[in-house]
């Protein structure tokens, strides 16, 4: 009986391939955006898949990359690995030359897989920081500041523009879980080096209920406060940490922050509530203004139009923007058709790119496919997320002794 | 006509007692086991490496799981905890040098143990107590591969599954797919045996009433843990099975809560204690939301269904909860019931009335 069904299965999927594999041309691309629509990471991927979809229709419109569409190949994951990795099959045997899952499970499930099958994987702002070590992992691309570099960024920003490292006590609170506790050992390092105290309390996932782990961390009396979470633990770490007495000024959190979250905790409540921003908030940039023009006032758009602009529609925006960027110069340099290997030597000529002013200025080389781990600080001011810092890079070299040690890791494994 | 039993004739008991006595199911499971075997010679790698190769797998932990829940009457919703303490101890021991042979034995025995540990509340607490007991186990599991990162494998928490090689045959390729068929066929072969030993029909015996099986002298203390022993020796094997011949990367998040939900729904959906019923579990919670995510992506590609990709992907989510609803409805018994009508309609067929 089941083989009889895998029997037809298979016949159906020869069928399938056959119809697929015929309609590609020299003259477009795929990528497959195989993400969790309906999960974990449901707080982010609607705004972000839908910033990704309207900058492709946009490119697209414009004319393409070079004369090439792009295609795109939607799926589901659910945030579960086992899906991940047959929609990656799926996409894989289709043609996609990049995918891009936002899910940080499914990516670190994935990292063996494009490596072996050439094909580029996007990990901004998830999956593995090490990944950022270019000669290692020569096909994964985190392209924007990884955690390690955000906990730096906030850190040199308590450093120079909150009176100091020194002699102060900085709370990390964070989701219990490896993506909670990756930047503790960069902070410890700091902390070392700059001579503050430096005390972790992690709360459990989801995150919804904190109260325990925020009297440890009342007890504790910090100056300021880094959050470590995501979606719906984060206006609750907020609420908690006002309720312990410190000033929303002295509460930093990790890039998951946005417009809802500051809705969640209140409008009023939030302001002077900062975190670290990987990609401007806003419309006042040239892409969104011609995003606004070219597809979403031709009824064009992917989804609502009250997320455009929006910080994650943003990123989402921005990371195809690196991605069209780095296939651009691939096809300038290589011609078509754009296969993974050329679209990666693409993504690694990509020199002080800033998409028209939307993020800072990113370089990836060979080596370093971070781009800098460039960022900045942003504040609620009642209404929208105010920047308050240029965008700079800090402390890299912790980072990358950090990156170096993981890489090393992971080499001495395969 | 198809399940012809006229001139099937049982002279001697071993015949008689055969696990196919009607020569239709025996020759059914042969083509079944000649497909499977060929797959890799008729299935594109897609259908082979990601769909084929977890179900067979999944399965697997389901039959383990199926012993536990459906023979012996133990409700366990920490099973995954149960596949991840397989899966990690195979990869250290595999990556300690012991070949993978052995590291499969000791991951297994290392999962009993420690499964057995915690089955041991079985002695004392049954029903939805003992769910609250083997819940617990399965957030300690998560909270110790969490916090040690000796065992989660440091900051990233990723363990590469390093090259093995099982009796000689390097563990890549298609071989990834043998392994996994092999492991299925093994637990099955088990599973469909150990009703008809002593020790099987001990644990229905706990399953029925555990005082009524003292009673009539099964020990219900060494009968309950034997079944926790069992049970988590095969489903640790899986997990490194599962480890080995699937993922290649470990994640903690892999052996979640969801995924032991998931594992008890394969169990119930499929039919509680059949060892078809696991197959066919397994193969709906995993494999239904694949094809059904695909089904509505190739709908909104035909212009179909124009709506954004958010909505287009709680479709599925709908559509499979209707699925299991409906499932439970039609036949409470699971899908093995379904199975098992339908045969009994074609063993008596063309006529209407089936005797058993």
């Amino acid at each position: 009986m089941r083989n009889a069904i895998k029997g037809l299965i298979g016949a159906a999927g020869v069928a399938a391939i056959g119809v697929s594999g015929a309609a590609k041309s020299d003259d477009t691309f795929t990528i497959g955006l195989l993400q969790d629509f309906t999960a974990v990471y449901t707080f982010v991927t609607d705004e972000y898949h839908h910033g990704q979809m309207d900058y492709i229709e946009l490119v697209n419109q414009e004319g393409g990359v070079e004369g090439h569409t792009i295609e795109t190949i939607v799926r589901d994951t659910g945030n579960e690995p086992q899906r991940g990795i047959e929609a990656y099959s799926r996409a894989r045997d289709q043609g996609a030359v990049l995918v891009d899952f936002l899910s940080t499970p499914v990516s670190r499930a994935m990292v063996n897989r494009v490596l072996d099958d050439e094909i580029v994987m996007i990990t901004a702002l998830h999956g593995r920081g090490d990944a950022s070590h270019g000669t290692t992992f020569p096909y994964v691309f985190p392209m924007m500041a990884t955690y390690w570099s955000q906990a730096m960024v906030l850190a040199d920003y308590i450093d120079r523009e909150q009176g100091g490292l020194e002699g102060k006590r900085i709370a990390h609170v964070y989701i219990d879980s490896p993506f909670g506790r990756e930047p503790v050992p960069v902070l410890e390092e700091l902390a070392e080096r700059k001579g503050f105290e430096f005390e972790t309390f992690a709360y459990p996932s989801p995150g919804t209920e904190q109260s325990a782990t925020w009297s440890d961390v009342r007890r504790f009396q910090p100056d300021h406060v880094l959050i470590w979470g995501a979606g719906g633990g984060q206006p609750v770490s907020v609420r908690e940490a006002i309720r312990a007495g410190l000033d929303p000024a002295d509460i930093l959190s990790v890039v998951w922050m946005a417009e809802t979250d500051a809705n969640t905790i209140g409008v009023d409540h939030a302001t002077g509530v900062k975190r670290f921003e990987a990609v401007a908030t806003g419309t006042d940039y040239p892409i969104i203004e011609r995003i606004q023009e070219e597809v979403i006032d031709q009824g064009l758009g992917a989804g609502s139009e009250d997320e455009v602009g929006t910080t994650y529609y943003n990123i989402g925006v921005a990371t195809m923007a690196v991605a069209v960027e780095g296939a651009r110069l691939a096809l300038e340099e290589f011609g078509g058709p754009l296969t993974g290997e050329k679209l990666r030597d693409g993504l690694r000529m990509i020199e002080e790119f800033d998409a028209e002013g939307m993020m800072p200025p990113i370089t990836i080389t060979e080596e370093d496919h971070q781009g800098g781990g460039f960022g900045r600080v942003s504040q609620w001011n009642g209404e929208a997320w105010e920047p308050i810092t240029d965008w700079f890079a800090a402390h890299q070299d912790i980072v990358w002794e950090e990156i170096e040690k993981d890489a090393a890791e992971f080499r001495e494994d395969n | 006509m198809f399940y012809r039993l006229s001139g099937v004739h049982h002279t001697r008991y071993e015949t008689a007692r055969q696990i196919w006595p009607v020569p239709t199911d025996r020759r059914v499971v042969y083509i079944l086991l000649a497909l499977a075997l060929a797959a890799p010679l008729y299935l594109p790698d897609l259908y082979l490496s990601s769909y084929v190769l977890p179900w067979l797998v999944w399965s697997a932990a389901a039959l383990s799981l199926t012993l536990l829940m459906g023979i012996a009457g133990q409700l366990h919703f920490g099973f995954a905890a149960v596949m991840a303490i397989g899966a990690y101890s195979s990869i250290h021991l595999a990556r300690a040098g012991v070949p993978f042979e052995l590291a499969l034995i000791g991951a297994g025995v290392i999962t009993a143990v420690i499964g057995t540990l915690f089955g041991a509340a079985a002695l004392r607490v049954k029903g939805l107590y003992l769910v609250m007991a083997t819940l617990a186990m399965q957030y300690l599991v998560d909270w110790v591969i969490i916090n040690v990162p000796a065992i989660s494998g440091g900051a990233q928490a990723t363990l590469n599954t390093p090259e093995v090689s099982f009796l000689f045959m390097p563990l890549s390729g298609t071989g990834l797919y043998y392994g996994a068929l092999l492991w299925a066929v093994i637990v099955t072969v088990f599973v469909l045996n150990i009703k008809r030993t002593s020790f099987g029909r001990a644990l229905v015996a706990i399953r029925d009433k555990d005082y009524a099986a003292a009673v009539i002298g099964v020990n219900p203390f060494k009968y309950k843990l034997l079944a926790f022993f069992t049970a988590s020796f095969l489903g640790g094997i899986s997990g490194a099975v599962l480890a080995f011949c699937y993922y290649q990367a470990v994640t903690p998040e892999q052996f979640g809560f969801n995924v032991s939900i998931q594992l008890v729904a394969m169990v119930l959906v499929g039919g509680l204690g059949s060892v078809i019923g696991a197959y066919l579990g397994a193969g709906f919670v995993l494999l239904a939301p694949m094809f059904l995510t695909n089904a509505v992506a190739y709908l909104a590609v035909w212009g179909v269904l124009p709506l954004s990709s958010s909505l287009l992907a709680h479709i599925p989510l709908m559509v499979y909860g209707l699925l299991i609803v409906g499932f439970i409805l039609f036949e409470p018994l699971g899908l093995a019931k379904i199975y098992d009508n339908i045969r009994k309609y074609f063993l008596v067929w063309p006529f209407r009335h089936t005797q058993s």
